[in-house]
């Protein structure tokens, strides 16, 4: 439920997540922004972030229609509330969604839906090393999730996912897991979910890496070195070296993509949807897609990329009712997953005095409407040195509590002093300490550069020599703000895995609201 | 001699470029004179409208077609000021556009096409050996519909069947997979069909006996979960070899992908015994609209092309060439069930997916 307040804040502010790819962190800067005008020629497009790996090929489709496509990557559930609420009419012209299967589970949003054509498929799969799949004597073709299961049981396997509230695939692979070990022969009922919560908490110990995009996910486990595998599309699982990609033999969610006109949009932007979903549906596009991207093709005429297996997979059915697919989803955040902890660094120098503190304040508040239950939260303010350490648990039992206590030390925020930006990380490191079960991660909020304590180079040396190997795990979501130097934040970004945000454009919010997906 | 060669030269090129700029204005004169129809159809239809031939042959005529695709059921909900006609694929949901819309007189259907069930060659084989089909050439068959509704009462799964265990793909519950009959033609269809058997045979009229199917229609359509809007959608996952290995869809489909000269070999076409046809039916709501639905009646050019996107045009012996093994030429054994009433059809519906 805590998920629906958070997708009601962000439809409400119209924040959404835009991203490009340069050199910030491990895997591009993230900027949470608003979709921008109307442009003739140019459709303004709401779309899952799998899709950011259509570039290449929307560029030939411009060439061929003259119809530029302007994605903002969103999570499928975010996407829906927009489209419910109506937040979407009038700044999106289309949207294109790995699938529509939990649209069709909102009636109200569905109702904004004109038409939906796919575009092409791809499946959840595993993509497991090649040592580990050897290790484990499996055989690609022949791998059920039950030994998946078995596997991470026995300590001999871990994995890496996205957040199924922010994230398509995270949210197929979550489905496709559940139908598989409740052992349902149709589609999942409430029933089905809660016989099967004993083998699926099981089943997420083996979790070690989550993230709020596919991009990220694939470098975060690139760097780690040390989870085995990846739950994705077989696309992205494709795109990723050294990954053995195995489809469960007991069954697979695929997503279809299809592109979505929306009733709200004018005919003549349909019409322009309806040439660019024509164009992408051509044989020549066809086949540019199933080979850049994996994907497989929607027309009988082209054949699946080299390299994609054609054997038949039974085809789990997605839940019918939308209680039991938020169900499903409320029992992965609060029950399921492993818990998280977080610190959040935030700069409270005397320059946050006025708007922009007032601005962290109202972030920071609506954020705590999204804070899961066991979640661990660490509020460490900082000017010329760190200001108080103030640690609080989302307990399931009385979650209120926790909340509250962070609203409550929230407000009394107040502005002064330097900023010791590096003085303060390296404090958030010995706070986290050595790595319980939990998914660790340190946020940095700063409006400028670094003016007191230790410098970059210090802080440098502190990661690479006076951390443990856990500790290096931890990564920093440094976010841009004000006048914060974007070179100091990337490199902190880069060193510790972690990913910049900019909330120079976007909203403070927005960024906030988009970390939650890694962490 | 060489200068004269050269003005000859220059004449005619002089005259090609003439002949080009009249032949560019002749070709821009028919553009202006052309009539756009704007016009909301169900999916299953879109590339026919696409089709280039479809296109010249309408330019023709005079008209340019813009369509944009709805599901049949969802055109009530739309807004369709600005368009010449609607073109749903079924009587049932032409007749409430019709009334919605003010639309008088007979509404023109010109051509139709039956409901069938494509599957995997291992799908079928499992049920043939398990009674629920017959085959009668490679790529074609008919299913048993009262043997299938059994099997759907009794929730049989696909190791329950005979055969099954040789392919891992046939596990969990048998259905037919089929679009969202509230918002689907196909889907609605389907639920017509099944309907008419399990009442005995009769079309479903009366409160009693929409309460008695309810139970085994909202079976059919539960197990299935979330389902597709389009039978566009549901033809192009089985295509990309994703989904169900048995989905309901229309011949249409599949006999415009074999007209494309595909064809693909794990495919067969299962004929229900007893099925429902799509009368695609047009309300027109302009003149002009009306008169492409004169066209799309009596065109002949316009209905070779319908034959060719693999629908039945009214009141003519269909030839799907190329495709025997696949199609039925004619369609003898294959019981047209009677559709309810669109209140019916609308109650059982609602009934199947609450």
């Amino acid at each position: 439920m805590r998920r629906h307040a958070l997708a009601a804040c962000l439809a409400a502010l119209g924040l959404l997540t835009a991203c490009t790819a340069e050199e910030d962190g491990i895997s591009g800067l993230s900027t949470p922004g608003v979709p921008g005008p109307a442009e003739p020629g140019t459709l303004r497009v709401l779309a899952s972030s799998e899709l950011s790996d259509m570039a290449p090929v929307l560029a030939r489709v411009e060439k061929d229609t003259g119809i530029k496509v302007r994605p903002t990557y969103i999570g499928t559930l975010d996407a829906v509330d927009m489209l419910a609420k109506g937040t979407t009419d009038g700044k999106y012209d289309a949207l294109w969604l790995s699938s529509n299967d939990y649209l069709r589970l909102r009636p109200e949003a569905a109702a904004k839906v004109v038409s939906e054509t796919p575009v092409m498929s791809s499946g959840v799969a595993i993509g497991v090393k090649q040592a580990t799949a050897k290790a484990l004597g499996w055989k690609p073709d022949d791998v059920t999730w039950s030994q998946v299961e078995q596997a991470v049981q026995d300590g001999k396997l871990t994995y890496g996912m996205t957040d199924p509230a922010r994230s398509n695939s995270g949210f197929s692979t979550l489905v496709s897991v559940a139908s598989a070990l409740s052992g349902a022969q149709s589609a999942l009922t409430d029933a089905d979910v809660g016989k099967a919560t004993p083998r699926l908490k099981e089943f997420f110990k083996g979790q070690k890496l989550t993230s709020g995009s596919s991009g990220w996910l694939a470098a975060a486990y690139d760097r780690r070195g040390d989870v085995d595998a990846l739950l994705n599309y077989e696309s992205v699982l494709k795109g990723i070296p050294g990954l053995t990609v195995i489809r469960p033999r007991d069954g697979v969610i695929t997503a279809d993509y299809p592109l979505t006109t929306l009733k709200s949009t004018s005919t003549r932007t349909r019409e322009d949807v309806r040439r660019l979903t024509e164009d992408l549906r051509t044989e020549k596009i066809q086949r540019e897609i199933t080979a850049r991207t994996h994907r497989r093709p929607v027309v009988a005429s082209v054949p699946p990329g080299s390299g994609l297996d054609t054997t038949r997979r039974r085809e789990l059915p997605f839940p019918g009712t939308r209680s039991v697919a938020d169900g499903l989803l409320d029992s992965y955040e609060n029950e399921l997953r492993r818990p998280s902890r977080t610190v959040y660094v935030l700069d409270t120098s005397g320059s946050m005095e006025g708007d922009r503190l007032d601005r962290l304040k109202t972030a920071l508040t609506d954020l705590t409407g999204d804070f899961r239950e066991r979640e661990e939260v660490t509020l460490m303010p900082f000017g010329s040195q760190v200001k108080s350490v103030r640690t609080h648990v989302v307990e399931p039992a009385d979650p209120q509590t926790g909340l509250d206590a962070i609203r409550e030390d929230t407000s009394a925020l107040s502005a002064d002093g330097d900023t010791a930006i590096y003085t303060s990380l390296e404090k958030a490191y010995d706070h986290l300490g050595a790595d319980r079960d939990t998914f660790t991660s340190i946020v940095l909020m700063t409006d400028g550069e670094n003016t007191a304590g230790v410098d970059a180079g210090d802080f440098d040396d502190f990661y690479r020599d006076g951390l443990t190997p856990a500790g290096r795990r931890i990564p920093v979501f440094p976010i841009l703000f004000g006048d914060s130097d974007r070179s100091e934040l990337a490199h902190i970004a880069d060193l510790t895995g972690g990913r910049l945000f900019d909330a120079r454009q976007g909203s403070l919010d927005g960024a906030f609201e988009e970390i939650r997906g890694y962490q | 001699m060489r200068r004269i060669a050269g003005i000859v030269l220059a004449v005619l090129l002089i005259g090609g470029v003439v002949a080009a700029v009249v032949a560019g204005r002749e070709a821009d004169d028919k553009g202006t004179a052309t009539k756009t129809v704007q016009g909301v159809i169900g999916s299953e239809k879109a590339e026919f409208f696409a089709d280039p031939d479809v296109v010249k042959a309408l330019a023709a005529k005079g008209y340019t077609v813009k369509a944009e695709t709805s599901g049949s059921w969802a055109m009530e909900g739309l807004d369709l000021d600005g368009y010449d006609f609607a073109f749903p694929s079924s009587q049932a949901p032409a007749t409430e556009l019709a009334a919605k819309h003010k639309v008088r007189g007979t509404l023109p259907r010109p051509f139709y096409s039956p409901l069938v069930v494509v599957a995997h060659k291992s799908a079928t084989e499992v049920l043939a050996g398990n009674g629920l089909a017959t085959l009668d050439a490679e790529h074609r068959g008919t299913l048993k519909m009262a043997a299938y509704l059994d099997a759907a009462r009794k929730d049989r799964t696909w190791q329950q069947l005979k055969g099954a265990d040789k392919y891992g793909e046939l596990t969990g519950t048998l259905y037919l997979s089929s679009t969202d009959p509230e918002t689907s033609n196909s889907g609605a269809l389907y639920l017509a069909a099944a309907s008419c058997v399990a009442n005995g045979g009769k079309v479903v009229a009366s409160d009693a006996e929409v309460k008695r199917t309810t139970p085994l229609l909202h079976k059919l359509v539960s197990v299935q979960g979330a389902q597709q809007s389009s039978t566009d959608a549901a033809f192009r996952d089985f295509v990309s070899g994703a989904g169900n290995p048995l989905v309901l869809v229309y011949e249409s489909q599949v006999a415009s992908l074999l007209a494309d000269g595909q064809h693909p070999d794990d495919l067969v076409v299962l004929y229900p015994d007893t099925t429902v046809n799509s009368d695609h039916t047009v309300v027109p709501l302009t003149e002009n609209g009306q008169a492409l639905a004169g066209l799309l009646s009596t065109d002949r050019r316009l209905r070779e092309l319908e034959v060719r996107h693999g629908f039945r045009p009214q009141g003519e012996a269909t030839e799907f060439a190329a495709a025997a093994t696949y199609l039925k030429q004619e369609l003898t054994g294959v019981r047209q069930a009677p559709v309810p009433t669109s209140a019916v059809l609308h109650e059982l519906a609602r009934r199947a997916r609450g």
